[in-house]
C-alpha cells in the first residue's frame, strides 16, 4: 500500500497527523508532511483512518502495484 | 400554525428560527428529503445543504467570493482579514498567520489554559450548580485569547463587554432599537481599534514572545504588516476566536446533559474525548453556515443563483447529510470516518481550528474529571441563540460533595 498526499488539496486540518502521527507529520504551517509513504502492515489501519478524516480528501491509498 | 421549516412548498428555510437554534437535526434531515438547495425566508437568498454541494462550492473562491460589502459588516471599518478576502491574497495572509496557529504551537498553551478551565471550575464545584455559560463557557475562551496574543488576564472583563458590544449589543445597550445597537457596535469597534492601537505601539517598544509582537514583525513579501492589516486581524480573532469556543462547550454539554448514556462514556472513559468532540462537532455544528458572493450566475441542484447573490452554505446540514455520514442521524463518539465541515473547507479553514481543538479537549477532560455526573436543573431547559447556537441559558446540577 502507498499513501499520497496532494498538497494542493491540504488546508493544513490537521487530523492526519492528529490520528497517524507515526505516517503523516506538519510542516511550520501545519499542513500535511509525509513521513513513511509505503505503510509496514500494523500501521495501514492507521494510514486508513487519517485518510477517512480528512476534509479535504488530500490523502489518496493505493495498493502498490 | 406557523409555517413548517422548511417549507417544501415555498422551498424555503428560516436560518433564525428558534427550533432550529434548539435542535437542528432533524430541520437539515428534512431539508435533505424535501429542498436541499433553497432559499432562505426573509432575505431570499439561496442555502446550500448537499455535502457534495457545499465541499465544492467552499473549495471554489473564484466563483463564492468571500469579499462582500458592508452587508456582513459587523463595525467593521475595512474587510476582516483574512475572512472577507479572496485568494490569492488571502492566501498570503495566511501563510503569514497559520504558524502561529499551527497545533504546534498550540500544544505549547495546552498547560496553562488546562490550568485556567481548572480554576474556573474551583468557583463552583462545591456548590453543586453553575451557569454553564457565564461561569465556564464564556470566560475559557476569553482567557486562552489573553494568553494566545500575550494580553494581561485582568482585561478579561473588558473583552467580554468589547465582545458582546459587537456581537450582541443588546447585552450591553438593554436596548432592541436597530439604530441605537448598530451605534454600540460602531463605538465598540472604535474600543477595539483603540486597545490593539496600543497594544501595537507597546509591542513595536518593547517586543515580547508573544503573538502581537510575531504580527508587528512580520512581513508579507518583504513588507511589514500596516497597522491597518494588523487591526483588521485582531478584530476577526474577536470575532472568530470567542463566541464559536463558547458556543461549542454549550452545546457539547447540553448534548451530554440530556443524553446521560453518552456523558458516562465520556466520564468512565477519557480517552474517547477527542473523538467525541470530532463527533459532536459534527451533530451540534455550533456556525451553521458561511456566507459567499457568487461571481457570476450559477446553478446548483436546479435552483438558479444569480451573479452577486449571497449564498449561504450550511454546513450544519452538510454534517447530516446521509450520503457522506451513514447513520447520521445516530451520535457515535466511535465513528471511524468523520470528514465533518464544522471548521469549513477550501482556503478558509478555520484558521483557530488547532486552538478551538485543544480548547475543546482541554475543557472537556477538567469537565468531566472534576464533575463527571451533571444534569440539567430539574424543570429547566437549555436556551439556544438563533445564529452561532449559543447555549446562553444551561443550569447545571451536580451531587455537591
Ligand atoms: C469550535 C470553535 C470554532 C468554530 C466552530 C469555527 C468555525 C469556523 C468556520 C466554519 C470558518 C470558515 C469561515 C468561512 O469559510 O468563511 C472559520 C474561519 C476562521 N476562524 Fe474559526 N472557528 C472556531 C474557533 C476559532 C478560533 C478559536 C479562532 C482564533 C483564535 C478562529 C479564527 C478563525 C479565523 C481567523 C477564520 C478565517 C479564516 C480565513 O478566512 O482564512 N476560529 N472558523
Ligand atoms: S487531514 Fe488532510 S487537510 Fe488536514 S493536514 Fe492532513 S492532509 Fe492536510
Amino acid at each position: 500500500m502507498k499513501v499520497r498526499v496532494d498538497a494542493a488539496r491540504c488546508t493544513g486540518h490537521g487530523r492526519c497527523y492528529d490520528l497517524a502521527p507515526e505516517i503523516f507529520g506538519e510542516d511550520e504551517e501545519g499542513h500535511c508532511v509525509l513521513l513513511v509513504s509505503e505503510p509496514a502492515p500494523e500501521q495501514l489501519d492507521d494510514a486508513r483512518r487519517a485518510a477517512d478524516n480528512c476534509p479535504e480528501r488530500a490523502i489518496q491509498l493505493d495498493a502498490a502495484g | 400554525m406557523s409555517a413548517p421549516n422548511p417549507d417544501p412548498e415555498t422551498r424555503t428555510v428560516n436560518l433564525f428560527d428558534g427550533e432550529l437554534a434548539r435542535c437542528p437535526q432533524p430541520v437539515y434531515q428534512r431539508m435533505h428529503a424535501q429542498c436541499p438547495v433553497a432559499r432562505a425566508a426573509m432575505t431570499n437568498s439561496p442555502v446550500i445543504s448537499r455535502y457534495e454541494d457545499v465541499i465544492k462550492g467552499l473549495r471554489d473562491p473564484e466563483l463564492f467570493s468571500s469579499e462582500m460589502d458592508m452587508q456582513m459588516a459587523l463595525g467593521t471599518e475595512r474587510p476582516m482579514i483574512p475572512q472577507q478576502i479572496d485568494p490569492p491574497l488571502q492566501t498570503r495572509y495566511r501563510k503569514l498567520l497559520d504558524p502561529h496557529f499551527s497545533r504546534k504551537k498550540m500544544i505549547e498553551l495546552e498547560p496553562v489554559i488546562r490550568a485556567d478551565a481548572s480554576a474556573l471550575i474551583d468557583r463552583f464545584v462545591d456548590e453543586g450548580h453553575c451557569d454553564f455559560d457565564p461561569d465556564f463557557a464564556i470566560p475559557l475562551p476569553c482567557h486562552a485569547f489573553l494568553r494566545l496574543c500575550g494580553l494581561p488576564q485582568e482585561d478579561l472583563d473588558l473583552f467580554l463587554s468589547l465582545k458582546n458590544g459587537i456581537i450582541r449589543p443588546q447585552l450591553e445597550t438593554k436596548s432592541i432599537d436597530m439604530e441605537v445597537n448598530k451605534k454600540a457596535r460602531v463605538e465598540t469597534g472604535h474600543r477595539i481599534y483603540a486597545y490593539f492601537e496600543d497594544v501595537i505601539d507597546d509591542r513595536k517598544k518593547s517586543p515580547r514572545d508573544d503573538l502581537m509582537t510575531r504580527l508587528v514583525q512580520s512581513e508579507i513579501d518583504g513588507h511589514r504588516l500596516t497597522r491597518n492589516d494588523i487591526l483588521d486581524i485582531c478584530f476577526l480573532l474577536i470575532l472568530a476566536g470567542l463566541d464559536t469556543v463558547t458556543a461549542t462547550l454549550g452545546c457539547n454539554i447540553a448534548y451530554l446533559a440530556a443524553n446521560p448514556d453518552q456523558r458516562r462514556r465520556i466520564s468512565a472513559d477519557p480517552e474517547l474525548i477527542p473523538n467525541a468532540v470530532e463527533e459532536l462537532m459534527r451533530w451540534e455544528t455550533p456556525v451553521i453556515a458561511v456566507p459567499r458572493v457568487a461571481t457570476r450566475d450559477v446553478e446548483i441542484g436546479g435552483l438558479e443563483i444569480e451573479q452577486g447573490e449571497l449564498v449561504s452554505f450550511l454546513i450544519g446540514a452538510a454534517n447530516l447529510d446521509e450520503i457522506e455520514f451513514p447513520d447520521a442521524g445516530a451520535v457515535d463518539f466511535d465513528r471511524e470516518r468523520n470528514r465533518h465541515l464544522a471548521f469549513g473547507s477550501g482556503p478558509h479553514r478555520c484558521l483557530g481550528s488547532h486552538l478551538a481543538r485543544m480548547e475543546l479537549r482541554v475543557a472537556m477532560e477538567e469537565w468531566h474529571r472534576r464533575i463527571p455526573d451533571y444534569a440539567v436543573e430539574p424543570g429547566k431547559a437549555p436556551r439556544y441563540s438563533p445564529g452561532i447556537r449559543e447555549v446562553m441559558e444551561l443550569p447545571l446540577v451536580w451531587p455537591a460533595p
